[in-house]
């Protein structure tokens, strides 16, 4: 499987997913106009990884706002490595945000909420 | 069938019994027997195969409700985290309507505001009629506030100052921020022979003491006063009221100049 880089843009995120490292950033804003066509690939991805790498896989993510669509796809993602997690598998996710944007720190908890795998929220930053 | 196992041990005790082995009735409840066992164990068969069944749906009917249990959890999931988003730019974007139109320091409303509100007015008058005054205020001596005080109590200055504006307005007047330590005043509704008397309480308000200022030194105000005439544009309205404050402040500071 090739590794995805998918650069960030106005209204969408930067999308990279190293087989190698077993590692998945997401960095930005996210309100696509097709949000199915910027996730599936990343979809596709975590899923055959999962599937076949047999190895932990790790995701970083430092998301701004997302619109309602890639809040869905986000959390297909987050099911997926609930589900791998479940069974067996070993994987993470640590979310950073701004100490200077609370309301991002209170979002990623409701993401984590359904989560039993280990899920770090982290502030950055020094608050102003 | 409580005596069913008992009866099937009856017939079978008698069948093996060999007083009854020349019994005329022994071959046909032989038969009779086999034939009975048969159906039972057909029964047996089928009573199993139809419990599989009715097991299987029961599974999947339980994991049809399951399946739909979590899509639900997960919309209400969505929306409550979409609405979290959503007000979260709501917010962001009042904050940054505030930014644009406000100054930080005294927020009072800034130098573009003040043009807007003021055309606004023009178009106001200009269609309905009536009037409307502007007054540019300037702190007398700021610099040398700045200068000996230095620019943080100039900042606590400007603040404190900004208040005192601030509470002599009525409902409808404005006053913003147009420069450094100059104020510009917009009196809806009022005319010439009002000047005078909205200059005074301008320069009236600074006299009067804010114990938060208490620590801060006292400043005075110059203030150029003028009537909007129909016609004009807003620059010429502004540049008569800065002529005023410039002749305010030549004849001393501390004074006002109606235009």
């Amino acid at each position: 499987m090739t590794d995805l880089n998918i650069p960030q843009s106005n209204s969408s995120p930067a999308i990279r997913a190293s087989w190698a490292d077993g590692v998945v950033t997401m960095k930005g804003d996210s309100y696509p106009e097709n949000s199915f066509e910027l996730f599936q690939p990343l979809i596709d991805w975590v899923d055959s990884y999962l599937k076949t790498a047999g190895r932990a896989l790790h995701s970083e993510l430092e998301l701004l706002y997302l619109n309602t669509s890639s809040i869905r796809a986000l959390m297909d993602v987050l099911d997926m490595l609930e589900g791998a997690h479940v069974g067996g598998g070993r994987v993470s996710a640590r979310w950073s945000y701004d100490s200077a944007n609370e309301r991002v720190g209170d979002l990623a908890e409701e993401f984590k909420e359904d989560c039993t795998f280990p899920f770090e929220i982290v502030a950055t930053g020094d608050r102003r | 069938m409580s005596e069913g196992p008992d009866l099937d041990l009856r017939v079978e005790a008698i069948l093996a019994d060999p007083a009854a082995k020349d019994n005329p009735m022994r071959p046909v409840l032989e038969e009779l027997y086999a034939r009975h066992s048969t159906l039972q164990r057909l029964v047996d068969r089928l009573t199993r195969i139809s419990d599989q069944f009715q097991r299987a749906e029961r599974d999947r009917g339980l994991s049809y409700a399951e399946n739909y249990q979590r899509k639900v959890r997960q919309i209400e999931r969505i929306v409550r985290i979409s609405d979290r988003y959503q007000s979260m730019l709501r917010d962001t974007n009042e904050r940054l309507q505030l930014i644009s139109t406000h100054d930080e320091l005294t927020t009072l409303p800034n130098r573009r505001f003040m043009q807007e509100r003021i055309n606004q007015e023009i178009s106001q008058v200009e269609r309905n009629g009536g009037s409307f005054v502007l007054a540019l205020a300037d702190i007398d001596h700021f610099k040398d506030i700045n200068d000996t005080y230095g620019h943080a109590m100039g900042d606590r200055v400007l603040a404190g100052v900004a208040r005192n504006l601030k509470q002599s307005l009525r409902e409808y007047d404005v006053c913003g921020r147009w420069g450094g330590e100059e104020f510009l005043f917009l009196f809806p509704g009022c005319g010439a022979e009002e000047m005078s008397a909205l200059a005074d309480r301008i320069q009236h308000c600074l006299k009067s003491a804010d114990p938060r200022d208490a620590d801060s030194p006292r400043v005075t105000m110059s203030v150029g006063v003028t009537e909007f005439r129909r016609g004009e544009t807003m620059d010429e309205t502004l540049k008569r009221a800065d002529e005023a404050l410039y002749r305010a402040k030549s004849a001393g500071r501390d004074r006002a100049v109606v235009a």
